[in-house]
């Protein structure tokens, strides 16, 4: 195999690229200057060296704890729990969580052979009976899988007096009720509120 | 080529691009088939969020006779079912019913699996008694694959057997032994065959059992010996061991 097909089958194996789209970045990086290449190939390396889950709530970072967990302006009271680390960016770009986090690594998906033990849940359960936590924010995604791993985490945490908390669920905003699926606005009055 | 029209329920979903989910189903006309739903993961996809595990509804596909993926073209839902997921049991005991199907279906038409199934997704969705349910919709479902326990007569010798006769069950041999046979399983008495009978065929509606517990640990045992042929069902654990 050439160099060229190696990058190409390489490249090509990322999520979201295809073979032509594969082949077309494989031959930006010969035309473009050498050290370009040699700048994306260090990048590379460095983040799979250096980058590892946090050995408090398992979002990616490079330093132990991570910038979240050892910050003095979050809320320490509050954890929101999420499926995977690029859920933590998804919330954090909302600028309206100033809590701490916590990356379960998935959800519950017995077909896929997915159960309680391949979950980070014992660490959560330790952080909460350890300290401050007053409230768990659990924000897997809005799947009947992502609810499932809701329900169980909430009877685990039940026990140890801590609130929990699901996030909401329902029509996108900005929206039109005209488009929206029907499982999508069932779900919107099923989690119907009030107005006070 | 023109879109078979079907009904169908979603028994598994995987990504398959950035934008593209292949879906298992089982169809009322198909039997288990395999589709692949081109932009499925897209935001303002068409199908949006309805090709989630247990729900069902009217499907469009276009077959295509020389493979065995096929093109998903529409998909009209009839129910979802995310009210399975707000119940630990309900959703272990879908997923558990959802891989048996997987494991042992074919793409022959199969109506009466197809109610079978939906009674009980029905059931697990509506909330009420969740281990009862789940465990008559998976004994239905064994039952209408051809998979029943026998309970009318000794596995061994051929014998009726007696209402309040003490049997053991021999889930390699499918089903009970009298006790002149004396078998080594699990003792079960006439009020457990009454409810295990029930439950094949209750399609998925019993109100309460006795014992669930022994009830999931006999069921456990009978797909052991009967379905799983050597590659053990992944739901298992969690349709055993989920906090109630």
């Amino acid at each position: 195999m050439s160099a060229i097909d190696d990058l190409t089958a390489e490249l090509a194996r990322l999520p979201g690229v295809g073979r032509k789209t594969a082949l077309r970045l494989t031959y930006h990086l010969i035309k473009a200057p050498a050290e370009h290449a040699e700048r994306l190939a260090r990048a590379v390396i460095a983040v799979r060296e250096r980058v590892h889950p946090c050995e408090v709530c398992g979002n990616l970072t490079e330093d132990d704890p991570c910038a979240i967990c050892r910050s003095e302006r979050r809320d320490r009271t509050l954890v929101c729990v999420v499926e995977d680390a690029a859920d933590v960016g998804a919330v954090e770009r909302t600028g309206e969580y100033r809590g701490l986090y916590h990356v379960l690594g998935g959800r519950l998906a017995p077909l896929d052979g997915i159960g309680p033990d391949e979950l980070n849940v014992l660490p959560l359960l330790d952080r909460v009976k350890e300290g401050d936590v007053a409230e768990v924010v659990i924000a897997t995604n809005p799947s009947v899988e992502g609810e499932a791993t809701a329900v169980y985490l909430q009877k685990l945490l039940r026990p140890l007096g801590v609130t929990t908390t699901r996030i909401g669920r329902g029509l996108p905003v900005g929206g039109d009720l005209e488009y929206a699926d029907g499982v999508t606005i069932a779900e919107a009055l099923h989690n119907r509120r009030r107005l006070e | 080529m023109a879109a078979a029209d079907t009904r169908a329920v979603v028994l598994r979903t995987h990504p398959y691009s950035e934008s593209t989910v292949i879906a298992r189903l089982l169809t009322e006309d198909f039997g288990v088939r395999s589709v692949i739903a081109k932009g499925a993961r897209r935001p303002k996809s068409r199908f949006g969020a309805l090709l989630e595990p247990f729900t069902d509804g009217r499907i469009q596909v276009r077959f295509r006779d020389d493979r065995d993926l096929h093109t998903l073209a529409g998909f009209d839902v009839g129910r979802s079912r995310q009210g399975i997921g707000r119940s630990l049991r309900a959703f272990a005991g879908a997923s558990l019913l959802a891989e048996i199907l997987l494991r042992t279906g074919t793409e022959d038409p199969h109506p009466d699996l197809y109610a079978a199934v939906i009674t009980c997704y029905d059931a697990l969705t509506d909330g009420s008694e969740p281990d009862a349910v789940a465990l008559g919709g998976i004994w239905s479902t064994l039952s209408v694959l051809g998979f029943a326990p026998r309970t009318d007569q000794c596995i061994r010798c051929g014998r009726d057997i007696d209402p309040g006769e003490e049997t053991g069950f021999d889930p390699a041999g499918g089903g009970v032994a009298c006790a002149t046979c004396r078998p080594r399983g699990r003792r079960l008495d006439g009020v457990f065959r009454r409810e295990l009978d029930a439950l094949c065929g209750s399609g998925g509606r019993i109100e309460a059992l006795d014992d669930p517990r022994l009830h999931r640990e006999l069921l456990r045992a009978h797909l052991i010996a009967q379905v799983d042929q050597d590659r053990p069902f992944r739901s298992l654990d969690l349709f055993l061991d989920s906090p109630a």
